[in-house]
């Protein structure tokens, strides 16, 4: 791993959100480096969209504080406007433009954010939708499309704007078991060329195979943070034993 | 008169062509009033129903905070107002209010005034539920990419929340054509006034009260076969091309 691969890019300080009287995170520390994809797993409810939506900043915390690439994070709209830009999010229900082709997608961030000219917009879209496999279908409109490729399609639309970390929440648990595959193939591949990712998952598999580090996150604490190999064998806390078990014999019995 | 019509159709033709003047002016204002008071009033109830959707978030300067709320409270207050009158009432209120006020307003300007506000009320509500039926996920998509939320406000929730207005527009708009004629009361010449002014002289009010009514039948008629074929053309395709030259021999 070279040098810059260990470079801090988000750090996370004391992180907390109330909604109202519900504490769904709990002063959570973590930081995340240049090229690691970490996943996130936890029981449902544990706040893990909570966590990704406050990185984003589509939640604001209610204390603690931000820090991306070594500083915090400013408040007025345009300068989380300009970081937002730098951390894309892929959702789980897709969230594409309904009004927008498969091609607009992916040209009106670079358009309307970061100003790019319609021919350089327009090359970036068909690159990044080539590498989803989807660049045969620009001219579709996101209705006219299956869960796989609406995923697939959010996923180009992220990468256009040539972040520096992209966040995925769930991003396969809205699709049909067929298609699944499909979307944790084309994640795989983005893991490989280094972009950092933090995803928020119950594929286990994937979880296991493509990340550099597992948070397990138990009622709004992180409970645990570990390579996979440490993580998926020898985990130290009693939640994320229970629930690992919880998986394995779902497996099992599944296969 | 050389020959005095005799019946009904008689005497409708006979009104028509005597007064056409009359009631091709009726006409040509009854139009202009709901033309102008729907489209003028279809921008109020923009700008309405956008303040009135508009949230406070509690991080937000005081100043914005104190902003906003007038305006949704003025907003609120208007609507309520003009949904929960007549529009003949409201016509008679402020061209007479106006006059007291010393404002010499036109009769067709006033008339102009009160469609627009009476359009407005409704169309508020109208904007308020089209904008609301687009998920919130497209907004936050948009959002997470760094637009902002002006951006995408305008890029991708009113376009989509517009298609869902315009069948709306198009039935205001023929409701607006057929509700104009209230404003006779406050001396608009629109249809209504002049049917009552052709039908005067001879004391043929039925006769002239049927010209109108196939006017503004007719009128609606038109109207509403090219409201559906815009609609219709505003669904677009329902099939896409694939992009052949970007297929991967893979695939
Ligand atoms: N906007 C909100 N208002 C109030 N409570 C919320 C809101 N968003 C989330 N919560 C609550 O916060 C808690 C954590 O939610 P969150 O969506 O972060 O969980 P999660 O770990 O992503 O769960 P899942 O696996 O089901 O997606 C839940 O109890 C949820 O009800
Ligand atoms: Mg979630």
């Amino acid at each position: 791993m070279s040098d810059n691969n260990k470079k801090e890019i988000i750090r996370v300080e004391e992180l907390s959100k109330n909604f109202g009287e519900h504490q769904v995170l709990r002063k959570i520390d973590f930081s995340v480096n240049k090229g690691d994809v970490i996943c996130i797993l936890g029981s449902s409810g544990s706040g893990k969209s909570t966590l990704l939506r406050c990185i984003n900043q589509l939640e604001k915390q209610t204390y603690g504080k931000i820090y991306f690439d070594g500083k915090e994070l400013g408040r007025t709209q345009h300068e989380i406007n300009i970081y937002r830009s730098k951390v894309g999010m892929v959702f789980q229900s897709f969230n594409l433009f309904n009004n927008m082709t498969v091609l607009k997608n992916c040209m009106t961030g670079t358009r309307k954010v970061l100003h790019l000219s319609k021919e350089e917009a327009h090359e970036r879209a068909i690159n990044h939708l080539r590498s989803v496999g989807m660049a045969p279908f620009i001219n579709a409109y996101p209705a006219q499309l299956s869960g796989g490729q609406k995923q697939r399609v959010a996923i180009a639309r992220g990468l256009c704007m040539d972040p520096d970390v992209l966040l995925f929440d769930e991003p396969t648990s809205a699709l049909d078991p067929e298609m699944v595959g499909e979307v944790l193939n084309v994640m795989k591949s983005l893991a490989k060329t280094g972009l950092t990712m933090l995803i928020v998952t119950h594929e286990m598999g994937f979880a296991r195979d493509v990340s550099t580090r597992v948070l397990f996150m138990d009622k709004g604490y992180i409970v645990e943070d570990a390579p996979p190999e440490k993580f998926f064998t020898s985990p130290e806390n009693a939640r994320t034993k229970e629930f690992l078990s919880r998986y394995i014999s779902d497996g099992e019995r599944r296969s | 008169m050389t020959n005095t019509p005799n019946g009904v159709f008689e005497w409708i033709w006979f009104i028509a062509s005597e007064y056409a003047q009359l009631f091709v002016e009726g006409t040509l204002i009854t139009l202009a009033v709901s033309v102008a008071g729907t489209i003028l009033g279809f921008i109020l109830g923009f700008i309405v129903g956008i303040a009135e959707d508009s949230k406070l978030s509690r991080n937000d300067p005081v100043p914005k905070k104190i902003f906003l709320g007038i305006i949704k409270g003025i907003s609120k207050v208007y609507i309520e107002l003009f949904r929960g009158t007549p529009m003949i009432v409201q016509a008679m209120i402020i061209y007479y209010g106006l006059r007291q006020g010393g404002f010499e307003i036109d009769p067709i300007m006033a008339g102009i005034l009160v469609t627009v506000l009476n359009t407005g009320a409704y169309m508020a509500e109208t904007v308020r539920a089209g904008i609301k039926s687009i998920d919130i996920g497209q907004r936050e998509g948009a959002l997470a990419m760094g637009m902002s939320p002006i951006s995408a406000m305008m890029n991708i929730v009113l376009p989509q929340a517009f298609k869902n207005i315009v069948p709306e527009m198009a039935n205001m708009f023929l409701t607006n054509l057929k509700m104009t004629s209230v404003l006779n009361v406050i001396g608009v010449k629109e249809l209504f006034l002049q049917a009552k002014t052709a039908g005067g002289t001879y004391y043929k009010y039925l006769e002239s009260y049927l010209v109108i009514a196939i006017i503004y039948f007719v009128l609606c008629f038109l109207f509403n076969r090219i409201f559906l074929f815009i609609e219709k053309k505003m669904a677009g395709k329902k099939d896409y091309a694939l992009a052949v030259e970007y297929m991967d021999n893979n695939e």
